[in-house]
This record gives structure tokens, C-alpha cells and sequence, in this order.
């Protein structure tokens, strides 16, 4: 596999003259008055150039490619885990194609079952906006968001569900329904013989009562349910499992990066790599609170010397993203040394350069799902600060993958202590890589699918 | 390894092939939950033989690549999250190696919590600052293609096999076999008469070493063995 992305290089010139399709903001102005950095190299600040359409997708990479990264006995081991499902058949179905996390782990997921005989197809619901809009009210529901349950959304829901139902077959092996948004195609279980799993990507963990009281008999009438934290279980009838999250190291996001593509990248946002670097990548949400990441920076700058960077998107198609964004350009107060970055959402090799270039990741969420932005750091061996929330201390383990904080305080007085004490920082990083190798890689999602589908078949 | 004696004890074949197997682990969430200290004894003494696998035994291999400050999820659960310094370093301080059955292990468990709620009357009740959700695995055990006929070979597979097995057989094995050894140590006595070196093997600290550390120690001590024995027992009439 190649590290290179040359048509994306080519694109990334750094010229001032041409700004073309450029979705970025830098604020900088005067630095603050840190005694003893005025020697520091100053890197002209320019405006990037990003490509304004996303880039092709690259291939699906194929189960040998993982070698290098998983070593070849555990590539053996999923094979072995695969030997008695060959032959047998899944189906999966959600609602999207494209776009979101569920659709991205299923465009690299069936091609591998696919590769390993275990033959995938995968299958989306289709509706009209009032099926949607009835989805995604459960959806925020589910998250524990207000919500009136009507007789109406009701009908809407299993109506479509029903048409959905009739237009799909259920012959196979294993029916895996992801998410609550097929949930009701439970229906069709008696037409066949295959094991059905629901597949829930959503925190669970306080549900609107009147939406999940309508889900549950559906969901219990699946063979196995799956979720993505202990805490999103939920009292039910049949056995939960717990699949994490994943990263495909593969990806445009995660793969090993040429250095002259990070510096490249590096040089075009105008950040110095000869000074360390503070990055949180994130949208520009409060719930990410990026306020509170300027002003640990802001504490910690009086005693070492760093730039931040602080790279999402977001902003351009939510208006409390733009509102998020202008605040944080207020609080940046024309420093320097903080660099903003509003990238388009084709900006994963960026991102992946980003974060290979840090020196430091925060990610200070107030709230978080599982973190996958944590995920990706610590993948590439980045010491990590980050909020105790959501599924972070799954993945940071404090003071051994990283460093958890509750406070603007315990940020900045982690960075500082983190930017001076390398060798700590590098144990982190090497201990987090190592965590996500073993437990968020897309090939331990692999793993867990094949051990489920042989658990379900008594085939343990 | 080539400028190895041909004729070495250690080189001779083993009474029985060594089969490297290795296991794969799902994690069933259970029913207990734990919010507080008292809570978290009574689903110490009701919860499944696997959760109490899960959260010792397995979460070493969850997080084989840490050398310090992580014995079981137990421990570090009492530790940060509900602030009782004495008791985590107690939980941690349990050593798996030392129980061949989970319901002893479970004994010295839920014995080590209740002496330390009747010495503090007050923290029983005490909300933790996360709750505890007991897990449960399920394990399939898997075949794996390495095949050991004599020392070198067995060295050699050492160093080719996953993780996973170097864990399947060197510390689940305890419960497997119930006995304060492992597969390794075993074969090494039984198939070749390495009583010495078996017994090296088996003091391996793994709460000290990673369990690449791991591999790594019995590799080197198994070198030493190609290089110059310890004492060892005579097998099928070899003199070593």
C-alpha cells in the first residue's frame, strides 16, 4: 500500500495568490507576552489551499494488507476464526449508503467477511422525509432528547418499515440490523432460519422512556443485541455483547502518512514543527468545548512554549458550528500562535497529517460518544489529554494511555507537564497504540463479528 | 542458532508434539452493576464463573501492553473511581498465578471487599464515581497452524505465535489445567525433561513484564537451554 496521496499533494499548493476553494479561518495576530520565546522561528501564516471536492475513494484494502500492522498470526487467527462460517451468509441492513460512522465501517467491513467466504451483502432502508424526520426524532430521543411520541410517527415508522420488509428477502444465515432505524424488520424473522443481531451504534444510555419502550419488544425478539459501552445496555431479554467502536488503520485518516506530506501540510496551514504542537480536532461544538482547550493553552503558554491548533468542520452547514467557530475565533484574541483550521469533510488525509505532527492531542469533550478522534490519536502513538466522558476512559486509561482532565485547570497543567516530560509522553503514546491494536482496530471488529456469528451457531 | 552443538540434549524429540493453540474472547455484558462499593460485593458473590475471568484473567490480555499500574479491573475500579486507595492496591495486589480454580479466586475477591467494608463502616454505600458493569466472556478456542516437535522448533514457534496464545496457554492454562503451571512449563518438563528450565518459565512475573515481555523472557531462557542445560531428566533414554 502506498503512503503517498500525489494527486492530493499536487492539489495542496501553498500560494498566496490562489485561495482557490478554500474552507479555512486562521486567526493570528500579537503573541502573548511569554518571556524568552521572541527567538522562536515564525512561520508565515499563508491561506491553505484546499481541494474543494472530495477526492476519490481509495481501494478497499484486502485482509493480507493488514499483515504488516496485525502481524500474520493474528491474520491467521481470524481466518481460523472464519474456517466454519465459510460458505454461510449475512445480510446487513441500515439506513445510509454514504455518510456517518455505520456507513464507513460497513464499506470496509463486507468486502473482509466477503474475502473471507462469508458471504455479506448489505442492504439499505429506503423512505420518504416523513419516515426520516420520524428516525431522526428517535434517533435524538434515544440520546435523551425531548420528545412527544405520537400515533402518528408510530404508523409512519412501521408502515415504511412494512414496505421496506416486503421489498427485501431473509433467507440468510444472519440478519444484522443496525441501529433503530430497521429495527422493525424483526418481523421478518419467521420466514427463515438465520440468526438475527441488532446492532446498535447509539448511546443507549438514557433513553427517551416512551421511544424505547416502543423499540424493546422489537428488539428483543433478536437473537443478540450489540452495543458500544457497558453503560448503553440496557435490561433486556437477550444476550448483549460488547463491540467497541474502530479505526481502519487503512484509512486516508489512519495510514502511515509520507513525512513530506505532513510537513507539506504542515507548511500550508502555516503551523512550525520546530516548536511543539497542541492539536484538538474536532468539530466546532460546544460539547467539545474548544473554549476551554484556548484557555488551558492560554495557562500553559506561561511556562512553555507551544502552538494550538484547533482543526473540524461543521461549521459550514450548522449555524451553531458558525456561531462556535466565531467564538472561538474571539477567545483565540489574535494570538499567533493559534491556528483554527474549518476543513471540508474530504479533509481526512489533513487531518491525518494534523495529528501526526502534534506533539500533544487534546481532546477536552464535556460530552462524547466513544471518541473516535481519540482513537485516531492514540493510534499514532500522540500522548493524549483528554475529558472523562462518554467512551474516552475506555480507551485513555489515566496515566497509562493518556491523561484524563474534568477541568480547564488539569488541562493546561497536563500539557505542561506532558510537554516536559518526553519520555512520559512517549510511554503514553506507545502504550495507547498499542491499546487501540489490540482493542479499536477495524481487524477487532472483524474478530468480534466471526466470534459472535460462531457463538450464535454453537459453533465455540 | 546454526552454531548450536547438533548433538544437544535440548535438540532431542519431545515424548509428544507441541500443539500452539490460541483463543479469541467476546464480551457478553452482564446483569450486575455496581454503583457502589456494597453493590459491587453483592455482584462479586452472585455473578457468572466469566465475569470474574473477564475481569482478572481476560483484562490481562486486554491490556497485555501495560507493564505498571494495572493488575485487574476490580482493582483499578476501586482505585480511581471510587477513591479507595487501600482497597485497589489490595484487589491489585491478588495474583492470578496463584488460583487454579475461579472459585477460589472469587473467595479471596469478595474477601479482600468485605474485610474492607467491616474496617470502614461508611464507604459501603458511597457512590462511585462511575459504576462497575460486570462483563462475562465467551471463548472459543482456536487451532493454530505452528507444531513443535522438539526445542528449537518450539523457540522458533515462540516467536512467530500471536499474543493471544502466548496468554491461551501460558496463563489461562492455570484454570484449564488446575494447576500452578502452565502449558509451556509443562511440556518443557514432561515432553523433554526441562525440569530446570520449566520451572524458569513459570516464575515469569506477568505483572511485570508485558506479555511481549513475556515471550521474550521464555525465549531467552529457552536459548540458554539450546546453549547449556540445566539440569535436566532424561527422556525416551536421551542423556542431557
Amino acid at each position: 500500500m502506498s503512503n503517498q496521496s500525489p494527486e492530493r499533494l499536487n492539489e495542496m499548493k501553498s500560494d498566496d495568490s490562489s485561495p482557490v476553494g478554500v474552507s479555512a479561518a486562521i486567526a493570528g495576530a500579537t503573541q502573548l507576552g511569554t518571556p524568552g520565546l521572541q527567538e522562536r522561528r515564525r512561520v508565515p501564516r499563508r491561506v491553505p489551499v484546499i481541494s474543494d471536492t472530495p477526492p476519490p475513494p481509495p481501494p478497499v484494502p484486502r485482509l493480507d494488507d493488514y499483515g504488516p500492522i496485525i502481524g500474520t498470526a493474528q491474520l491467521d487467527e481470524v481466518r481460523y476464526l472464519a474456517e466454519p462460517l465459510r460458505g454461510k451468509s449475512v445480510k446487513m441492513v441500515n439506513s445510509t449508503a454514504v455518510g456517518g460512522g455505520v456507513a464507513e465501517l460497513l464499506n470496509r467491513l463486507v468486502p473482509l467477511l466477503n474475502e473471507l467466504e462469508v458471504h455479506t451483502g448489505w442492504e439499505v432502508m429506503t423512505g420518504g422525509n416523513d419516515y426520516f424526520e420520524v428516525t431522526k426524532a428517535f434517533h435524538n430521543a434515544l440520546h435523551g432528547g425531548e420528545y412527544t411520541l405520537t400515533q402518528a410517527a408510530r404508523e409512519i415508522f412501521l408502515a415504511q418499515s412494512e414496505l421496506n420488509r416486503k421489498r427485501m428477502n431473509f433467507g440468510e444465515d444472519f440478519v444484522v440490523i443496525h441501529d433503530p432505524q430497521p429495527a422493525a424488520l424483526i418481523e421478518s424473522r419467521k420466514e427463515g432460519p438465520g440468526r438475527w443481531i441488532w446492532r446498535c451504534h447509539i448511546d443507549l444510555s438514557n433513553p427517551h422512556a416512551g421511544v424505547w419502550e416502543f423499540l424493546r419488544p422489537m428488539v428483543e425478539r433478536y437473537d443478540a443485541a450489540i452495543v458500544s459501552a457497558p453503560a448503553f445496555a440496557q435490561r433486556l431479554s437477550v444476550p448483549q455483547y460488547l463491540f467497541y467502536p474502530c479505526i481502519d488503520p487503512l484509512s486516508e485518516k489512519s495510514k502511515e502518512l509520507d513525512d513530506g506530506l505532513v510537513q507539506k501540510v504542515c507548511d500550508n496551514f502555516g503551523i512550525d514543527r520546530s516548536r511543539p504542537i497542541v492539536t484538538q480536532i474536532s468539530r466546532f461544538d460546544r460539547l467539545k468545548d474548544p473554549l476551554g482547550v484556548i484557555q488551558a493553552y492560554k495557562m500553559a503558554r506561561k511556562y512553555v512554549d507551544c502552538q494550538l491548533v484547533l482543526a473540524g468542520g461543521g461549521a459550514a452547514d450548522d449555524p451553531e458550528g458558525v456561531v462556535v467557530l466565531q467564538e472561538v475565533m474571539a477567545e483565540a484574541e489574535n494570538d499567533d500562535d493559534i491556528i483554527i483550521l474549518n476543513l471540508p469533510p474530504w479533509s481526512a488525509v489533513e487531518i491525518n497529517a494534523l495529528q501526526r505532527a502534534s506533539t500533544i492531542i487534546v481532546q477536552k469533550s464535556l460530552r462524547e460518544g466513544f471518541g473516535l478522534t481519540v482513537t485516531e490519536a492514540l493510534w499514532k502513538s500522540k500522548p493524549t489529554i483528554a475529558g472523562d466522558v462518554g467512551g474516552i476512559p475506555t480507551q485513555v486509561i489515566h496515566n497509562l494511555t493518556g491523561v484524563l482532565v474534568h477541568s480547564v485547570e488539569g488541562c493546561a497543567y497536563q500539557i505542561r507537564y506532558l510537554l516536559t516530560h518526553p519520555d512520559l509522553a512517549r510511554q503514553l503514546g506507545k502504550n495507547g497504540q498499542e491499546h487501540v491494536k489490540e482493542n479499536f482496530l477495524m481487524t477487532a471488529n472483524l474478530r468480534r463479528w466471526l466470534l459472535l456469528y460462531r457463538i450464535l451457531l454453537g459453533l465455540s | 542458532m546454526n552454531s548450536l552443538p547438533a548433538d544437544h540434549a535440548a535438540r532431542q524429540p519431545a515424548r509428544e508434539p507441541f500443539h500452539f493453540s490460541s483463543s479469541a474472547n467476546l464480551l457478553q455484558i452482564g446483569k450486575e452493576k455496581a454503583a457502589t462499593l456494597g453493590e459491587f460485593l453483592e455482584a462479586l458473590r452472585r455473578c457468572p464463573d466469566g465475569s470474574i475471568f473477564q475481569h482478572t484473567f481476560r483484562t490481562l490480555e486486554e491490556h497485555h501492553f501495560i507493564r505498571q499500574g494495572f493488575s485487574n479491573d476490580f482493582a483499578h475500579w476501586a482505585y480511581n473511581d471510587c477513591g479507595e486507595i487501600g482497597l485497589g492496591e489490595k484487589l491489585s495486589a491478588i495474583d492470578v498465578r496463584e488460583f487454579t480454580s475461579i472459585a477460589d479466586l472469587r473467595g479471596r475477591i469478595t474477601a479482600t471487599v468485605e474485610q474492607h467494608l467491616q474496617r470502614n463502616k461508611d464507604v459501603a454505600g458511597r457512590p462511585a464515581r462511575k459504576a462497575f458493569y460486570f462483563g462475562t466472556s465467551d471463548t472459543v478456542v482456536l487451532p493454530t497452524a505452528e507444531v513443535a516437535h522438539n526445542l528449537p522448533e518450539f523457540v522458533d514457534a515462540l516467536r512467530r505465535i500471536a499474543i493471544h496464545s502466548i496468554h491461551h496457554h501460558f496463563i489461562e492454562a492455570r484454570l484449564r489445567l488446575r494447576l500452578q503451571s502452565n502449558d509451556f512449563s509443562l511440556w518443557l518438563e514432561a515432553g523433554l525433561g526441562l525440569s530446570a528450565y520449566a520451572a524458569r518459565v513459570n516464575q515469569i512475573d506477568i505483572y511485570t513484564s508485558t506479555l511481549e515481555g513475556v515471550r521474550q523472557k521464555i525465549v531467552s531462557i529457552l536459548e540458554g537451554a539450546l546453549r547449556k542445560p540445566l539440569a535436566a531428566t532424561p527422556v525416551n533414554g536421551a542423556t542431557q
